[in-house]
């Protein structure tokens, strides 16, 4: 019964916010009736939408089989956090909690909104546009609703093993929030190039939003990352799995659009460039949604699914980007800037990121698009990997990493001769290029790609500390988040050197009781276990390790077969430790009675997801300094 | 200039999109199926509901296997389906996987038997053999062979999309 007023409720909504949608566009929005008109029609739009939505939710927890998704996708033996996010680990629920999460972001920015904003009515109309679509494709073909009538499932099938992990539970909806906040830049777009007129500054109205999302992102994805490394032993922190690409994409046009944001902001210089990354960012959000639900492409991510799902949602997609270039191009004469940008200014360098970024979307755009278009051509299936990418993307990050370091000293809208920054310029370069010399020499790194990573990524956290020591002791002014962030980067682009040049792994071919080394560890199988748990068998295996250096520890790395599904699961084992992880898989028994066992050295990788959120720190810090600023 | 660059800024989604609609609508797509033929594995399995044995001799002509468990929601969702196919006179062995027996035979009892014979696959071996990932799969069986099989749930749609082509195809069925 409830799950029908859930079911309606969502219905309203959609018709709710397709009027909301109307009378933004039709009625006069220059009128303040007709702006809280819609402002109204909105937030109730999303308070039957949440209401829905929290129905389910309560539902799920009550295990309510009657509803097919539910009993498809939960199980009454599950502890009830996880009753709650088995509602958004496959398709239909995932979808239903993309959308309440995409109309929060417009219901908050209509709460925190003062209704004479200029953009405020057109944007509401906008997010409801992109609600409306995204319902209709929830109602029309992927109906979470659904109930199994008249006999429920006593005890409802699974959530799938390796989803029932808390840091899975948490990935979707950060990396959700992350994306759909993207819509409020969007949405402020598009009402601008509606509205034509170019003393808006649309830009500052739509910063702190922006940059939460980026943040957002960017915890979404380093998550992600980290769930695959422990939970799916991938025994990596990036794979360039082309689902990895659809998120990586919208992450790097973000970083560029918040950049070049804050040039718009400050002078309207880069207004096409910011536009247009704000269309960019929130289209690949919707083109990543597109390839994972739409199974084009075969990945841990994708759904199970029907075609009928991919066309609605590529025709849904369509349509808005289409609209959105053809405004975009019929406007370009109202943003262009009179002005030139002085060279070695801040817009200078912010631009010359926009194109390094730019070549990077684009990029990986291709890797991920070139099979599809193979295959249609030639019918045959190939893949693009990481020699590709990492092609592309070292040498570019490398050369942004060098511009970011003559840029630090740079001044908005003049240029400044680098010779006034010269003493801390020579003495960062003198300490990298020293550090680089001690690590070559006590290290012995042949990889001159590793090499120069290590050298950029040394000389920006050398040259940030200059920055810092002069912003504490000299009082010289600089931006707080900023460091914060180009300081992850910079400890982002060495441990990933450090790791592609350390790491390493090894599959032992062991037995009980015996014992094999692996670079400075004697590795001793020690005993195997056969465990009941409440919902698997487990075999565990414990391995002790002495290191050379004198320190021992056991690992239990775990096999799991779960009774719902039958599915079989590896349980890493990792012993943590401030420069590298040591982690175990374990594989299958040979017939000879011995265990084939993955044995990784992984350095760094814990800095790598450490740089991550710092700069979404740093986001989150400059959003909240932001709105505490307003008030 | 201008126009060139307008022109370019339409034309370029455009084609990106026109490509995933050629490419979706290619052979519609679907994930779930397979159409590499294979030989059915040799088997002997007891039958569900006695102790009678199920092996390849009994599977002579052309079949569905359909792969079923009574844990399985989505086989109850397409148990309607299946019997609907049944009656219009399509002979479908039902191959229960990892199930246990009582379960089984209750299932069965309650919605119906749209299924000629029932392989009690306890351990599931046979559907290991025949590289069954999960319940629901159904497999288009000829003459001993494997022609085509689909992972998921069979519907009406999946049914005219990916089986009947090929059973056209291989004038299978034509016997009623």
């Amino acid at each position: 019964m409830l799950i029908e007023v859930a079911h309606y409720l969502s219905i309203l909504a959609t018709g709710l916010f397709f009027l909301c949608f109307l009378f933004a566009f039709i009625l006069s929005a220059k009128d303040i009736f007709v702006i809280n008109l819609v402002s109204r029609v909105y937030t109730h739009g999303f308070l039957f939408l949440l209401i829905s939505f929290l129905i389910y939710v309560w539902l799920a927890i009550n295990d309510n089989f009657n509803v097919l998704y539910i009993a498809q996708h939960s199980n009454t033996n599950l502890p009830t956090f996880y009753k709650i996010s088995s509602i958004w680990s496959a398709h239909e629920g995932s979808m239903f909690l993309w959308i309440v999460f995409l109309c929060l972001w417009g219901v908050i920015f209509n709460l925190f909104t003062k209704n004479i904003q200029d953009l405020k009515a057109k944007s509401l109309g906008v997010i409801s546009f992109v609600a409306v679509g995204f319902l209709l494709f929830l109602l029309l073909t992927s109906n979470p609703f659904l109930t199994i009538l008249p006999i429920a499932p006593e005890n409802g099938a699974d959530i799938n093993p390796v989803l029932q992990d808390p840091a899975l539970a948490i990935h979707p909806p950060i990396l959700y929030l992350g994306y759909v906040g993207f819509v409020i830049a969007f949405a402020h777009a598009i009402a601008f190039l509606v509205n034509g007129d170019p003393s808006i500054k649309w830009e500052s109205l739509v910063r702190t939003w922006s940059i939460s999302s980026w943040s957002l992102l960017t915890v979404g994805i380093a998550l992600g990352s980290w769930w695959a490394y422990y939970e799916l032993g991938w025994g990596g922190y990036w794979f360039w799995d082309p689902v990895e690409n659809v998120a990586l994409m919208p992450w790097l046009a973000a970083t560029a659009f918040v950049h070049s944001l804050s040039v718009s902001i400050k002078s309207s210089l880069l207004r096409i460039w910011t536009i247009l990354l704000s269309i960019i960012v929130f289209s690949l959000s919707l083109f990543g949604a597109f390839i994972v639900r739409s199974g084009i492409i075969d990945s841990v991510h994708s759904f199970a699914n029907d075609p009928e799902r991919g066309l609605y949602l590529l025709g849904f997609i369509a349509i808005l980007i289409v609209i959105s270039t053809i405004l975009f191009s019929f406007r370009l004469s109202i943003l262009a800037s009179k002005r030139n940008i002085a060279s070695f200014s801040k817009e200078s360098f912010i631009s010359i990121n926009n194109i390094i970024f730019g070549t990077l979307i684009f990029s990986t755009m291709l890797g991920v698009l070139y099979p599809l278009i193979y295959e249609y051509l030639y019918d045959q299936k190939i893949s693009v990997g990481a020699p590709f990418y990492n092609a592309i993307f070292i040498p570019l990050t490398l050369i942004a990493g060098i511009f970011l370091f003559f840029s630090i000293d740079s001044k908005w809208q003049r240029s400044v001769k680098i010779i006034n920054f010269l003493s801390p310029m020579s003495a960062s370069l003198l300490i990298a290029g020293a550090s680089l010399f001690l690590i070559n020499y006590f290290l012995a790194i042949n990889d001159y790609s590793i090499l120069l990573s290590v050298f950029v990524g040394i000389l920006i956290l050398v040259r940030y500390m200059f920055v810092i020591y002069e912003y504490l002791f000299k009082r010289k002014y600089s931006n707080p988040y900023s460091i914060i962030a180009h300081l992850g980067l910079s400890i982002l682009i060495i441990s990933i050197a450090f790791n592609s040049e350390f790491s390493s792994e090894r599959a032992l071919n062991i037995r009980m009781n015996e014992s094999d080394t692996y670079r400075g560890y004697d590795i001793k199988f020690d005993d195997l276990r056969l465990e009941k748990s409440s919902n698997y068998d487990a075999v565990i295996a414990s391995f002790i390790l002495n290191g050379s250096d004198g320190r021992n520890f056991i690992l239990k790395p775990e096999k799991r077969k779960y009774f719902a599904r039958g599915q079989i699961t590896t349980e890493t084992a990792i012993k943590i430790s401030p420069l590298k992880d040591i982690y175990m898989t374990i594989g299958d028994q040979l017939d000879d009675g011995s265990w084939i066992v993955n044995i990784q050295l992984n350095y760094f990788i814990r800095w790598i997801w450490f740089s991550a959120i710092m700069m979404a720190f740093a986001g989150l810090m400059l959003a909240y300094s932001l709105v505490r600023g307003k008030r | 200039m201008k126009i060139i660059l307008r022109a370019i800024l339409i034309t370029l989604p455009i084609l990106f999109f026109t490509f995933f609609y050629l490419y979706i609508n290619e052979d519609k797509y679907y994930p779930g199926a397979d159409f590499r033929k294979f030989e059915m594995p040799i088997f002997k399995i007891n039958s569900l509901y006695d102790e009678s044995n199920i092996s390849n001799n009994d599977l002579k002509g052309a079949y569905l296997v359909n792969v079923w468990a009574s844990w399985c929601i989505t086989c109850r969702v397409e148990h309607g389906f299946l019997s609907k196919l049944s009656n219009e006179g399509i002979p479908i062995i039902g191959l229960n996987y990892k199930d246990k027996k009582d379960d089984a035979i209750s299932w069965i009892t309650k919605f119906g038997d749209p299924y000629e014979l029932i392989i009690h696959d306890l351990k599931g071996e046979l559907a290991l053999d025949m590289g069954v990932t999960g319940a629901p799969e159904t497999f288009l069986l000829h003459n001993g062979n494997v022609i085509a099989q689909y992972r998921g749930e069979v519907n009406k749609m999946i049914w005219n999309d990916v089986f009947m082509p090929i059973i056209e195809k291989e004038e299978i069925f034509n016997n009623d």
